[in-house]
């Protein structure tokens, strides 16, 4: 067991009075948690000397869900996944059944879905990076980044009809057309996220103690990420080039430039600076989308989607998140419903797998911010 | 009436208005974040609906040393309010700063003793950040307290609230300003506010101390805080600000105090503990120590 210098270790305890190891209970109930999650702590005073994580409480069982419902119905179970970033689950799954199927969706469609993910993938950062502030006590940002996540769930709302679970994309390309005006909307929209960056930066990023605390925390090489399957925004943090629109480019990624912009440094720093630069180019990349998006048909014709019978077969497809890859494996038995459906999320290898390195000799002030910092978001690992 | 009852009934009529000026005080800040987020914000007289609303819930107490510590640590803080000059009057006569610095201790042991007496985890860290923040703010407080001291061989607030009274230049604001730098960062770290409300903080501790508090425990809890801003407001005023000969200005230079923590509050996130001491300790202490070697030299 590690202890650090100057304690003792687990059976001296009980002989020594100067130390008393207790565990403490972070989550689920817990305002530094995020979700249905949490981490048993064994602590001595304030130091973590061990993490166990406390999975296994949200209790809807995605993947078994999945194999009682119709293959559209799943695609209102799906984006509660990832309550923040809900599109990348839509456009996974629906990918994996049109790959089964053998299909090839409109090229409308694809952009569509891409201006879509670009949306989801800013109102995530949003709260990314507020969620980062309010770990810190830096509440003034947090509540200005929920303005203008706001503002975009507006524009779903207008899209969709629904602010958080979209319910949009389906096998064959998207329920709807884009209404008139609303690319309008949407570049205004971008134009005022490209005027509060300065703001944000002035407020979170260059401020002094929110850069002690961050700096330093959570240290990462790009080796161990890459060997312990982190990927996204927290990847690129630790200066890896890696991006699933550019590695396998899907929807219209392919289309379009797509920049990649890298922090590098490993720490909790670097990945919320990350995610800062990654948001930037994600304004850009919806100002390329909306300049190129074609005419013609938003679906294709997949007959009625309450008797869609998908043929046998298995398919992988994998999205880039706002928190890494999301990758559905979809079996099909030819029936009405999925024989089988696994997902790939990207909070499973720092909320499981690094907070046991992490954490361990951390103190209990850095443990939401370390969370925040990799984004992790608890469904995708009870899944 | 006999003049015990009257004492007994100013001494009251203190503890009351330090409560309610504190809650009126604790309003006021919350429209002042919720502007400065963006956001409307309660009305200004939330807090005293909030405290109303806990006294009328039901309490969960415990044990005897739970109850007992709260009620310590706001009579504590109460008997401080009557050692703190408002608008040139003292109760008591004496107002001094070392019994108020003592007495104010009082409340955060009773405090610590509370809530240590929960059991939870989470409150027992919190009361024991505010303890280390206090060997934080208070080393560079008293620094500059001795300059003043040393300046008027007296450590009574009335006298130096007494000696700012010849118009806006005698204010000590002008004569101390790197005491008044010092205790301004130390002020900070006082009331909790950010970047040092490591006591409280919720995403990391749970909201420490007030998280076993509940109902009229809260409610105690809330006016412990509103007392602590009469307190420590009053005593900026007394120190810097050059007193106050009416009760409204008394009331509007402890609010534009607290208006001011309040504004960096909004815009701070929080310190670890360690680096909140460290930060206290390097630059209110090295303003701090200025100006008491200043004064001791030169003064």
């Amino acid at each position: 067991m590690y202890l650090p210098d100057g304690y003792t270790t687990l059976e001296k305890i009980s002989e020594n009075d100067d130390h008393i190891l207790y565990d403490l209970f972070f989550g689920p109930n817990h305002p530094g948690m995020h979700g249905n999650f949490g981490y048993v702590l064994d602590m001595v005073g304030t130091e973590i000397l061990k993490v166990r994580p406390n999975a296994g409480q949200l209790h809807r069982g995605f993947e078994k869900a999945m194999e009682n419902k119709l293959w559209a119905q799943n695609i209102s179970l799906i984006p509660r996944v990832c309550v923040p970033d809900p599109d990348p689950n839509e456009v996974a799954y629906c990918q994996a059944v049109e790959a089964i199927m053998g299909v090839d969706i409109p090229m409308r469609a694809k952009y569509i879905r891409s201006i879509v993910l670009e949306m989801s993938r800013l109102g995530s950062f949003l709260m990314g990076m507020g969620g980062v502030a309010g770990a810190l006590g830096h509440y003034t940002t947090m509540y200005l980044m929920m303005i203008d996540r706001d503002l975009i769930l507006d524009l779903f709302e207008a899209l969709t009809g629904a602010r958080v679970y979209h319910i949009y994309n389906i096998p064959g390309g998207v329920r709807r057309d884009i209404p008139e005006g609303w690319t309008d909307k949407l570049l205004a929209l971008c134009d005022r996220l490209d005027q509060k960056l300065p703001e944000w930066d002035r407020l979170l990023y260059e401020n002094p103690v929110v850069q002690d605390r961050l700096k330093g925390l959570g240290y990462i090489s790009a080796s161990e990420a890459m060997a312990s399957g982190i990927t996204g925004p927290s990847l690129r943090a630790c200066g890896v080039a890696a991006d699933v629109r550019i590695d396998t480019p899907y929807a219209a990624y392919g289309e379009i430039e797509v920049g990649i912009n890298l922090s590098g440094g490993g720490d909790a720093l670097a990945r919320a600076v990350q995610v800062r630069l990654d948001f930037e180019e994600a304004v850009r990349i919806i100002r390329r989308l909306v300049a190129a998006l074609p005419g013609g048909d938003f679906k294709l014709d997949v007959g009625n989607l309450a008797k869609l019978r998908v043929p046998a077969g298995d398919a992988y497809s994998k999205v880039e998140s706002s928190k890494g890859e999301f990758g559905y494996y979809v079996v099909s038995n030819g029936g009405l419903k999925p024989y089988r459906v696994s997902v790939r999320g990207p909070s499973m290898p720092a909320g499981m797998y690094l907070c046991h390195k992490h954490l361990r000799g951390m103190k209990i002030d850095d443990v939401a911010v370390w969370m925040a910092s990799f984004a992790i978001c608890p469904p995708d690992i009870d899944r | 009436m006999n003049a015990h009852a009257l004492t007994a009934l100013k001494l009251t009529g203190i503890a009351f208005g330090a409560m309610s000026l504190g809650l009126l005080f604790m309003g006021l800040g919350r429209i002042v974040s919720a502007r400065i987020q963006r956001r409307i914000g309660p009305p200004f007289y939330q807090s005293f609906i909030d405290v109303i609303k806990c006294f009328t819930k039901t309490s969960i107490t415990h044990n005897f040393v739970m109850d007992l510590g709260i009620i310590m640590a706001l009579g504590g803080l109460i008997a401080t309010a009557f050692f703190v000059p408002f608008a040139n009057f003292s109760v008591l006569g004496s107002s001094s700063v070392v019994i108020v610095l003592y007495l104010m201790s009082i409340g955060y042991l009773g405090m610590a003793m509370g809530v240590s007496a929960s059991g939870n985890p989470n409150a027992t860290i919190g009361i024991s950040r505010a303890l280390a923040l206090m060997l934080g703010y208070k080393i560079p407080f008293v620094m500059v307290i001795m300059a003043m001291i040393l300046t008027y061989n007296s450590s009574d607030l009335l006298t130096y609230a007494l000696a700012q009274n010849h118009g806006f230049g005698s204010w000590h604001i002008f004569k101390y300003p790197l005491g008044f730098i010092a205790v301004e960062i130390a002020f900070q770290a006082m009331v909790g506010e950010k970047p040092y409300d490591h006591m409280i903080a919720p995403a990391e501790i749970a909201s420490g101390p007030m998280v076993e508090l509940s109902g009229k425990y809260l409610g105690i809890g809330f006016l412990l805080h509103a007392v602590q801003l009469y307190v420590e407001t009053g005593l900026i005023v007394n120190l810097f600000l050059g007193g106050a000969q009416t009760w409204y200005i008394m009331m509007v230079k402890m609010f534009a105090v607290y208006f001011t923590t309040m504004c960096i509050n909004a815009v701070m996130a929080r310190y670890r503990i360690e680096q909140g001491i460290r930060h206290l300790w390097i630059w209110a202490g090295s303003f701090a120590l200025l100006q008491l070697v200043y004064t001791r030299i030169w003064g």
